[in-house]
């Protein structure tokens, strides 16, 4: 059963830059995401993305139109503490996102600032450090680990406060590929096992093959919307140079030379078994 | 520029308890126009390396030498020598203080004593080949732009530098796949014309490989391999032995022979990689066709 968890209405949001000149981001945005979905939301430089994101926990309000989080409406004021809790966020880098001298006072600074009392804080702490594997490290000063690591412990920064949701900016481009497949992984989890609500912003395709669901914005629109299968292969993608995953745009080309392979092969495991199998 | 590293050593924050060993004992030697690639999981000493060849760094013990004068020293040689280097950090957002995007890109041409017009024309330049139309994008604030418009308007500041040698630090990180391809296509096109030395740090080693004649790994601090491209990136078992996944094409093949299919895995070039796959995907159909036909008579 799908309930509503984010539900955007004719969303626009407008910057207005230093000479008084107008930025259109968002034209237009009528959405729902569900509570439990893992969603991927990607599209061009400068498309919207990351406004759009900052919308579903009111660190944006709309210019014109509604957001709405958890029935809670963002631009009510008396709301903008609940919305914050619901909806965490994790930026790309790690490094401006880590505060504290040990991992385990870096994860309860959320929690801190919405005044929750420490005994309450230490079990957060303990748990939040358990679910991304980071037990371990809790008295490691931060800058002490790889870029993978670090991102883990933001990420437990962010479950600590116990949202119901969260958007993850762009949390790999930083990472080698082992980094990238302990967040993605992580993340997985995270949606899997305990109904977090993801949204994942990425300019890799590969990655948002993981996603049940696809976003793509396209000029502070949404262009395209559907399970990846659908929307990673579609020929819109070609014109907003999105490209496709790895895979696909291999069992494409060989497709295009005769090799008969199905369409909807978006991982290299999946492309590999398929080949065997013809 | 002929750029020479010397048994060079870093440590950071030396004597404290926080002392980290970033670089230990790295010799390298990269000749004028050299292309090369570097890369190697986080923490082992990439950008550590390439600060000091950009001369921002001093050594802890060893040194970096530009055509044979020591990269960090203070004399009007070596500054003369570290003008000609542009280094595009990792992290732009850091480096980024002037209020518009053409005031941003123009900061290091100023500094080079060109004119007006050559300022001008330069930032007019490095905007088109990071793909910003300078109409809209000149008078905007830089911090008040996308991830992506950011990163693009930092690379175009080195750019507009036009250095004999450049080095890019994870240059694409955040740029969409478009804007990475034609990024990486108008720099490739550049380096061939101007012959300048091109360094690339990156994670992403399918799009490094269509950018260099030679790759170094570095693990913990120390060169693990140095050789040209595709003995280096096409060799998962030594990739995975430094802590890196191999591109996604190798990772491929490398599946396919593991089910018995005799394809080479060190390809990179998904062109390639496509061919391999459908050369010995028809010469085995053919082979199983026969074996149907020859059974049936
Ligand atoms: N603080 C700001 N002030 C003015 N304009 C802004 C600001 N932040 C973003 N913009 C503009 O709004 C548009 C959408 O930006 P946004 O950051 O949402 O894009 P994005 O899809 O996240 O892009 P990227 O992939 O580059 O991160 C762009 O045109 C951008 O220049
Ligand atoms: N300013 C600093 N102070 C202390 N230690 C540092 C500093 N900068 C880097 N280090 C440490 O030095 C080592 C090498 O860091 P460096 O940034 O050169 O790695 P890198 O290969 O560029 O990693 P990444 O792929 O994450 O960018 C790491 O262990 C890092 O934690
Ligand atoms: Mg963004
Ligand atoms: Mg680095």
């Amino acid at each position: 059963m799908s309930i509503p968890f984010i539900q955007t209405r004719a969303l626009e949001h407008v910057y207005t830059a230093e000479d008084g000149r107008s930025i259109p981001a968002l034209r237009g945005i009528d959405l729902t995401v569900h509570r439990g979905e893992f969603v991927a939301l990607i599209g061009p430089n400068g498309s919207g993305k990351s406004t759009l994101a900052r919308h579903f926990n009111a660190l944006l309000l709309p210019t014109a139109g509604e957001v709405w989080v958890d029935g809670m409406l963002t631009s009510d004021p008396r709301h903008v503490q609940a919305v914050r809790q619901r909806v965490g966020m994790v930026f790309q880098n790690p490094d401006n996102q880590l505060v504290a001298g040990t991992v385990e006072e870096d994860v309860a600074f959320g929690p801190e600032n919405l005044g929750i009392p420490p005994t309450e804080i230490r079990r957060r702490v303990d748990e939040a450090l358990e679910v991304v594997g980071m037990t371990d490290y809790r008295r490691h000063p931060p800058h002490m680990l790889s870029g993978g690591q670090k991102q883990r412990v933001v990420i437990a920064g962010a479950l600590a406060t116990r949202p119901d949701c969260i958007v993850f900016d762009e949390p790999t481009s930083m990472l080698d590929a082992e980094g990238r497949r302990q967040v993605l992984q992580t993340v997985r989890r995270l949606n899997a096992e305990l109904g977090l609500t993801v949204i994942l912003i990425t300019q890799s395709m590969d990655e948002a093959a993981l996603a049940q669901r696809v976003l793509v914005m396209d000029g502070g629109r949404v262009v395209l919307d559907g399970p990846p299968e659908a929307v990673l292969e579609a020929e819109e993608l070609d014109g907003l140079g999105l490209g496709r995953p790895y895979a696909a745009e291999v069992a494409r080309r060989l497709r295009a030379q005769g090799v008969p392979l199905p369409r909807g092969l978006l991982t290299v495991e999946a492309l590999a078994a398929a080949l065997q199998n013809i | 520029m002929h750029i020479r590293v010397e048994s060079l050593t870093h440590i950071y924050a030396q004597g404290t308890p926080a002392e980290r060993v970033a670089l230990r004992g790295i010799t390298l030697e990269i000749g004028p126009g050299e292309r090369v690639g570097i890369s190697g999981p986080t923490g082992s000493g990439k950008s550590t390396l390439v600060q000091h060849i950009a001369g921002l760094l001093t050594p802890t013990s060893g040194q970096v030498l530009l055509d044979g004068v020591p990269a960090h020293a203070r004399t009007p040689e070596a500054r003369a020598r570290r003008h000609q280097v542009g280094l595009a950090f990792q992290f732009p957002e850091a480096q980024m203080f002037e209020l518009t995007v053409s005031r941003e890109v123009a900061f290091g041409p100023r500094h080079l004593g060109l004119n007006a017009d050559e300022i001008a024309g330069r930032v007019r330049w490095a905007l088109e080949m990071v793909g910003l139309d300078p109409e809209s994008f000149a008078e905007r604030v830089p911090f008040a732009l996308s991830g992506g418009e950011m990163r693009r308007v930092a690379l175009a500041g080195i750019l507009a530098l036009k250095p004999r040698v450049l080095i890019l630090d994870e240059p694409t990180a955040g740029l969409d796949p478009r804007g990475r391809a034609d990024i990486l296509a108008r720099l490739r096109a550049w380096q061939a014309e101007t012959g300048a030395t091109l360094i690339l740090v990156s994670h992403h080693l399918d799009e490094m490989a269509g950018m260099v004649d030679r790759v170094v790994l570095l693990a913990n601090g120390q060169v693990v391999a140095d050789g040209p491209t595709r003995s280096v990136l096409g060799d998962g078992y030594r990739l995975r032995a430094a802590g890196l996944s191999p591109p996604p094409g190798v990772a491929l093949l490398e599946a396919l022979r593991a089910a018995g299919w005799p394809v080479r895995t060190d390809v990179l070039d998904i062109e390639d990689v496509v061919s391999e796959i459908a050369r010995w995907f028809f010469n085995h159909k053919d082979t199983k066709t026969r074996s149907i036909i020859n059974r049936s008579f």
